[in-house]
């Protein structure tokens, strides 16, 4: 027993150490995190958060480009793959086991290779700097894995609940809508927490596609600060950022910590 | 009806996945860069030839299979102790399982950021400990020999979780009724981890492994933002080096190349893997009597 609550701490201090350091570091002062062992008068402090929130533009501004970019890619990932989950799960053909297949090969694909292109596409459209259009590559990036996780609940529900509906006289909308989607609810919303998660992560193509400072997502901005200077890089005001780039997403985690794992974990199973 | 189901799914990843694809074949037989004036012209597969010859590149591969290699099987070693673990019956186990959960959800770019800190020198923490100590200063980012090191460490903290959890799906999966079984027949605890966890989560231990083996080898923000791709470019992944020639070299066409060439070498690599495993499992399921 003891051992076991030795393991666990080191495994929850392994996880969280990172973590609490850079709450630390995002509130000591400079003189604090070069000498921290000395005895200073002036520790702590909340320039670093002051400083950060006074950018130009301010870092919430970053935090919410990346929700609404997340919230756009979850919303087009579920009406397109709503649709064809359906249509994948009721057939039972051999070219469906084969889509299945290659639905799976591309969610393993390193998508990072594909910048390239997509950066083509960008440009031959004029879809730079615009957070809609960055959702459209993220949607497509996202399908295989919604597609894999939808069908394999549609696949759940018995045909036979379907087809009394169907006597009835409800069209495939209605099926939708008042049947078949209550019950994929569970499904729907790991699938989208999956895809809000990505989304949100995203870091080589709106690396990219976005190059005006107001429309940054978190990772990029992240990044910029990162690069801006090379030898006096402000820790600091680092940390602070991300402590704040952090939090959504902790909050996301601890709510919704049993959809995640679901959904993982459904997506092993199946997928 | 079933194809309008499917197609815009369809069509938004085949414009997505497929075309670059393409896209990527035809460039890599052009010169198409800043030197030709952003015209493709035909050169005979001299981007070829130059990718066989780079030097850059196949340090690039050397580095990125190692940096795949050593954080994948390190991930699945603490991942199946950590599944172990977290499959126990312990008090706030959800609130447990969101916290190991949290790194893996964190966005890559901001975290590598943090490591940077973290290994800074002179002043992060582990230099502040070994000066403490009175030892020398390590200058774990500048120093080639041990940089990609700390890369492993910083991706073995992001991405173990997410394996754990598949692992412990698996470990959920498996009735207890098996283990009493062996129990009775008078098997300990060892024989039942040989002989019952093993065999049964394999098949979750491949699919992980898989998936985070290709990740892996197309890492690009960690080590983007940890350590730039240095020192010495001693860090720096394959697609780090395809980035580089598209967007700071301009060299569209060789940039493509390197894609298909390491993609290439990907999918090989991925085919022999898959033969070993399933070699290694008919192996083990013949020794099941």
């Amino acid at each position: 027993m003891r051992r076991k609550s030795a393991l666990l701490t080191i495994i929850l201090m392994w996880s969280l150490l990172p973590l609490i350091f850079q709450l630390y570091t995002s509130l000591s002062t400079p003189e604090a995190l070069i000498r921290p062992f000395s005895s200073i008068s002036e520790r702590w402090t909340l320039e670093n958060y002051r400083q950060i929130l006074n950018l130009n533009p301010p870092f919430w501004v970053y935090l919410f480009n990346s929700t609404i970019l997340g919230l756009i890619t979850t919303f087009l990932t579920l009406i397109i793959s709503i649709p064809a989950s359906y249509a994948l799960a009721r057939s039972k053909t051999k070219t469906t086991e084969g889509i299945r297949l290659i639905l799976f090969g591309v969610a393993l694909f390193p998508y990072v290779l594909l910048f390239l292109s997509l950066l083509q596409i960008a440009r031959e459209f004029n879809l730079g700097n615009n957070l809609f259009a960055l959702s459209i590559p993220y949607t497509a990036l996202s399908l295989p894995l919604a597609i894999l996780l939808l069908s394999a609940a549609f696949k759940e529900i018995s045909t036979e609940l379907e087809e009394a509906s169907i006597l009835e006289g409800f069209n495939l909308f209605q099926r939708l809508k008042l049947i078949l989607l209550p019950i994929l609810w569970p499904a729907i919303a790991s699938t989208s927490i999956l895809v809000f998660i990505f989304s949100w992560n995203e870091f080589p193509i709106a690396l990219t596609w976005i190059s005006n400072s107001n429309l940054l997502t978190l990772p990029v901005a992240m990044a910029r600060i990162a690069g801006s200077s090379v030898y006096s890089i402000p820790y600091g005001l680092y940390a602070a950022a991300t402590v704040m780039g952090s939090v959504p997403l902790l909050i996301l985690v601890l709510i919704y910590q049993r959809k995640i794992v679901s959904g993982l974990t459904q997506g092993a199973i199946k997928g | 009806m079933t194809l309008i189901l499917i197609l815009p799914a369809a069509l938004l990843i085949s414009l997505v996945f497929l075309f670059p694809l393409v896209h990527y074949l035809w460039l890599s037989s052009k010169a198409f860069s800043v030197m030709t004036g952003l015209v493709a012209i035909n050169n005979n597969g001299a981007n070829w030839i130059r990718l066989l010859n780079d030097q850059r590149f196949w340090q690039d591969i050397y580095q990125t299979t190692r940096f795949a290699i050593t954080s994948v099987s390190l991930e699945l070693l603490l991942a199946i102790i950590i599944a172990i673990i977290l499959d126990q019956r312990i008090k706030g186990r959800g609130l447990i399982r969101a916290i190991t959960l949290l790194p893996w959800a964190l966005p890559t770019a901001v975290m590598a950021l943090g490591w940077r800190w973290i290994f800074n020198s002179p002043y992060g923490p582990i230099e502040q400990i070994t000066s403490l100590l009175g030892l020398e200063p390590i200058n774990i980012l500048s120093t080639p020999e041990i940089t990609w090191m700390a890369t492993v460490i910083a991706d073995v903290w992001k991405t173990t979780p997410f394996i754990a959890l598949i692992i412990l799906a698996g470990l959920q999966s498996i009735p207890y009724d098996l283990y009493e079984a062996l129990r009775l027949e008078g098997g300990n605890q060892y024989s039942a981890f040989i002989k019952i966890t093993i065999p049964l989560i394999s098949p979750y231990i491949f699919l992980s492994l898989v998936f985070r083996l290709a990740q892996a080898f197309g890492v690009f923000d960690l080590i983007q933002v940890m350590t730039g791709g240095g020192p010495a470019s001693s860090t720096e992944s394959i697609a780090m080096y395809a980035y580089i020639n598209a967007m700071r070299f301009l060299d569209f066409g060789y940039s493509a190349t390197i894609m298909i060439g390491s993609f290439l070498l990907l999918s090989t690599s991925c085919f022999l893997a898959y033969l070993i495993i399933n070699q290694t499992k008919s192996l083990i399921s013949n020794q099941k009597p």
